[in-house]
């Protein structure tokens, strides 16, 4: 079966970021495709590349990055979500004159209509919220 | 068949209430996160009518120490099983 997930909440915030990525890993364990995670609202903050947790507690944005590079998940982040919250890949830096980024590759900077795409073409959506 | 997930206590939100009057007669409700207190004794009422179609998720309720006071009316999946009634359901609504 297809899955999607859209994640709307952020990491270490509350339980949604940590439920989403257990389900995630289930889904593939149980031999299902993952096509993407949708990372809307506040879920935008997963895609935080500085982000550096203390070492004895889970890496949310490394475990995303990591179903990404083993399972080919994509990883879809809404852009107008993350630019008002200081989230954007190289390229939006330099179009809006910002030093530095805070996106990077597996995470790609994607519009609402690969949301809409998501749950039309998936068997299943799954929505983690906060 | 549907199946909506819950995600806030009973006893701190009112959300669950919507949950409710939105399902219908063969759908599922599984307590995930804090909700997983609405599968203690004291705060099942509210879900009593869905004998057989109310499921709480075991990994949250062992996080808050809750696994061996849960209500016998309540059934325990853990996220294997979750995911197994992602499979069964048509549609997934969460409840926030």
């Amino acid at each position: 079966m297809r899955y999607g997930i859209l994640l709307l909440g952020a990491p270490y915030s509350n339980q949604a970021a940590h439920s989403a990525l257990r389900f995630a890993r289930t889904i593939i364990a149980r031999g299902h495709q993952l096509d993407s995670v949708f990372f809307y609202h506040e879920g935008v903050h997963n895609a935080a590349r500085l982000a550096a947790p203390p070492q004895d507690e889970p890496h949310l944005v490394d475990g995303w990055a990591e179903l990404q590079r083993e399972h080919g998940v994509k990883l879809d982040v809404c852009i107008a979500a993350a630019l008002r919250r200081g989230l954007m890949d190289e390229e939006q830096a330099g179009r809006h004159g910002k030093e530095g980024h805070s996106v990077e590759r597996p995470f790609e900077l994607t519009g609402l209509g690969q949301l809409v795409d998501l749950g039309l073409r998936c068997d299943r959506l799954v929505t983690f919220a906060p | 068949m549907h199946l909506h997930t819950l995600n806030q206590s009973p006893a701190q939100s009112q959300v669950y209430r919507q949950a409710l009057a939105a399902m219908a007669d063969d759908d599922c409700l599984l307590l995930i996160e804090e909700a997983v207190q609405g599968a203690l004794p004291h705060l099942i009422g509210p879900f009593e009518g869905l004998a057989g179609r109310l499921y709480v998720l075991e990994e949250d309720l062992v996080a808050r120490g809750l696994l061996e006071r849960c209500d016998d009316n309540a059934r325990v999946v853990d996220v294997e099983g979750f995911v197994s009634l992602t499979e069964q359901a048509d549609k997934v609504l969460s409840w926030y």
